[in-house]
């Protein structure tokens, strides 16, 4: 690897990227609204804060990808297509409708847990019942979790809890057709806090009518 | 080219166990050995200033290259204060003088750099000299369009590495990552090694996890909620297309690359538990690797794609196993405390890196065997451990200043750095090839 002479004048061209603005990507349907105003964990709750208090973004160019260049290489222009245009969004996506205030309660899990406890079962008793009243309402269950455990292990774990409480309504007659679950993992936390006042709130099985 | 020495040192240590009058002396020898790894100690001149939009790119160019150099752990980086002249003084063709004075220093090599402009775009010239045998050992001219300056710096340092110790530097890698960018969305960000440079590669607004490196560092699988449901996506990173390779009801999640990059593991919540399948990179029907009500998830491949390190629940908390790369021949890694997560196997293959719960969580190592538990992190919660690609460094997620931030550390746990201070929260990083 030594030039013992003289220094190697390597002229190299760099790749000329082209970062087009990724055209208007495609929005999904907000789930905003499914924040705590749509279900709170009752009058006592801390629910106010609702999640993702994070603020706009600030991160760089959030619409633009400029492919990276490689030094070296031939000088190339390469146009870039809009971002995501390979896929659609689905139009009436689970989440996409939630009322403002919910006749569906909430229930809670306890840490690491996806057991129905004890004291949630009046919550999923009541809505067994309201859902036996409503026979062509469609849910989805959402599970979620505290902000403690590994964000992709949590994933598992809420989907658990949703299955647990879909579980519950199957046992007590809901056909299992009209009940969808997913997970949130920790993504989409309820109470916003780093001490169980917020997390008690946060490992929770959430309703959502997603359609009639 | 100058090698990377290593020298092994014998350590005798020598206990004189007492002298009992009857039986004489009894000496007990013991022999250590070490590896010891001397670091190459360099000096970086040159690059005077050259004024471009107001910015100073010739002291732009030294803070960089002196950054990517002490980053490598291989070099001791002169303090510019230090040198016996003004290393910004300091004119190509003109080095050799200088090495009288940097040879009563010990310093064995020297950096030279200058930044010019040749039209539009800019010149770096790039100069690597062997102080003592006087030679110079390469020299380069990088040029670029001016936004892509430091990844010109980038490449010097890397081809220093690279002649100095034949090891390929980790200066024009890359680290993806997930960053919360408003209430509801979360989205996939690339971002250089040392923090540089964050571009948006998804803008879907929905969630997206768990962004992971093709071995090419051409594609980035991904989970999204693009469309209600997690799945999981294959992004070519060049031209942005993006494919759906699994959309199974339920979870397509925390995907992982076999070495030979013509596979994926992702954890599939389809049909009873979270468990792991293999999927061809090009799709096909799922082969399930593990099966049952336990959650399986974060899998990450040993580098020989022999074996698979991943998390799971299935003794009852959730823990670290390995298991071969067919399901078979499954055993549990971690005992040590009752939540293990996220491992993800070091490019040689000696250790496993996790998140450990030991007072908070933490990043710990451990060897495949389960033996060998070191805890490196201890402020702050800490997750999502991810190897640098040459073994050296690990990025992972901390709250130690506030909300989430990515950081980087030597794999023996020092110089714990944060690279993102967005103000956001900023996760799920991984390191490219």
């Amino acid at each position: 690897m030594r030039h013992g002479t003289r220094p190697g004048v390597l002229l190299t061209a760099l790749l000329l990227a082209m970062g087009v603005a990724l055209l208007g990507c495609p929005k999904r349907p907000d789930l905003s609204q499914a924040g705590p105003a749509a279900v709170g964990p009752g009058a006592a709750g801390p629910g106010a804060a609702g999640p993702g208090a994070a603020g706009p973004a600030a991160v760089g160019p959030a619409a633009v990808v400029a492919p990276r260049p490689r030094v070296g290489e031939p000088l190339v222009t390469r146009p870039t297509p809009p971002a995501e245009a390979a896929v659609q969004p689905i139009p009436g996506a689970p989440g996409a409708a939630v009322p403002a205030a919910s006749p569906l309660k909430d229930v809670f899990f306890d840490f690491d847990k996806a057991d129905i406890r004890e004291d949630q079962k009046a919550a999923l008793n009541h809505n067994v019942g309201w859902l036996k009243a409503s026979a062509r309402v469609k849910i989805t269950v959402e599970g979620h979790c505290d902000e403690r455990g590994t964000a992709e292990y949590n994933l598992g774990l809420g989907e658990r809890r949703a299955k647990a409480v879909k579980d519950y309504l199957v046992d007590a007659r809901i056909a299992a057709d009209r009940i969808a679950t997913i997970s949130y993992g920790k993504e989409r936390p309820f109470v916003l806090g780093h001490d169980e006042s917020a997390w008690k709130w946060n490992r929770r099985g959430h309703f959502v009518i997603s359609g009639h | 080219m100058q090698k990377l020495r290593w020298a092994a040192v014998c350590v005798i240590l020598v206990a004189l166990m007492g002298w009992p009058s009857s039986a004489g002396a009894q000496v007990i020898e013991r022999e250590l050995r070490e590896r010891i790894v001397p670091k190459i100690t360099i000096a970086v001149a040159g690059f005077a200033p050259f004024v471009m939009h107001g910015e100073d790119l010739g002291k732009l160019g030294a803070s960089v290259l002196i950054a990517d150099l002490r980053f490598t752990t291989v070099f001791d980086v002169m303090d510019p204060a230090t040198l016996p002249f003004e290393p910004r003084t300091v004119q190509l063709d003109q080095e050799r003088p200088l090495f009288p004075g940097l040879n009563s220093l010990k310093v064995q090599q020297l950096a030279v750099g200058q930044v010019s402009s040749r039209g539009r775009e800019t010149v770096v010239e790039g100069r690597l000299f062997d102080v003592a045998a006087g030679n110079m050992i390469f020299g380069k001219r990088y040029v670029g369009d001016p936004k892509f300056y430091r990844l010109m710096i980038h490449r010097f340092a890397d081809d220093i590495m690279f002649h100095l110790t034949g090891e390929k530097g980790v200066a024009q890698t890359r680290i993806a990552f997930v960053s919360t960018v408003s209430r509801t969305a979360k989205e996939i960000f690339v971002m250089d090694y040392d923090g540089a440079n964050p571009v948006a590669h998804t803008g879907n607004q929905s969630i997206n996890l768990s962004p992971r490196w093709s071995p090419d560092g051409r594609m980035i699988a991904y989970t999204s909620y693009r469309n209600g449901n997690p799945d999981l996506f294959v992004l070519n990173i060049d031209s942005i297309r993006r494919d759906v390779l699994s959309a199974q009801r339920g979870l397509n999640a925390t995907p992982a690359w076999s070495p030979d990059g013509q596979w994926l593991v992702f954890a599939m919540s389809a049909g009873g538990g979270t468990n792991l399948f293999l999927i061809p990179k090009g799709g096909g029907t799922p082969k399930a690797l593990t099966t049952g009500p336990p959650i399986s998830v974060s899998p990450s491949f040993s580098p020989n794609g022999r074996q698979i390190v991943f998390n799971s629940d299935r003794g009852g908390s959730p823990q670290i196993y390995v298991m071969d790369v067919d399901g078979t021949n499954l055993q549990r890694v971690t005992f040590q405390g009752n939540y293990n997560s996220s491992p993800r196997w070091s490019p040689r293959g000696e250790k496993i890196v996790f998140m450990c719960r030991l007072a908070g969580n933490q990043i710990c190592l451990i060897n495949p065997d389960g033996t060998g538990l070191q805890q490196l992190t201890s402020l702050g919660s800490n997750e999502d451990p991810s190897w640098s690609p040459d073994g050296r460094h690990i990025v992972f997620t901390s709250t130690r200043m506030g909300h989430r931030d990515i950081f980087v550390m030597h794999a023996d746990g020092t110089e714990q750095t944060r690279i993102t201070s967005t103000g956001q929260d900023n996760y799920l990083p991984d390191w490219s090839p």
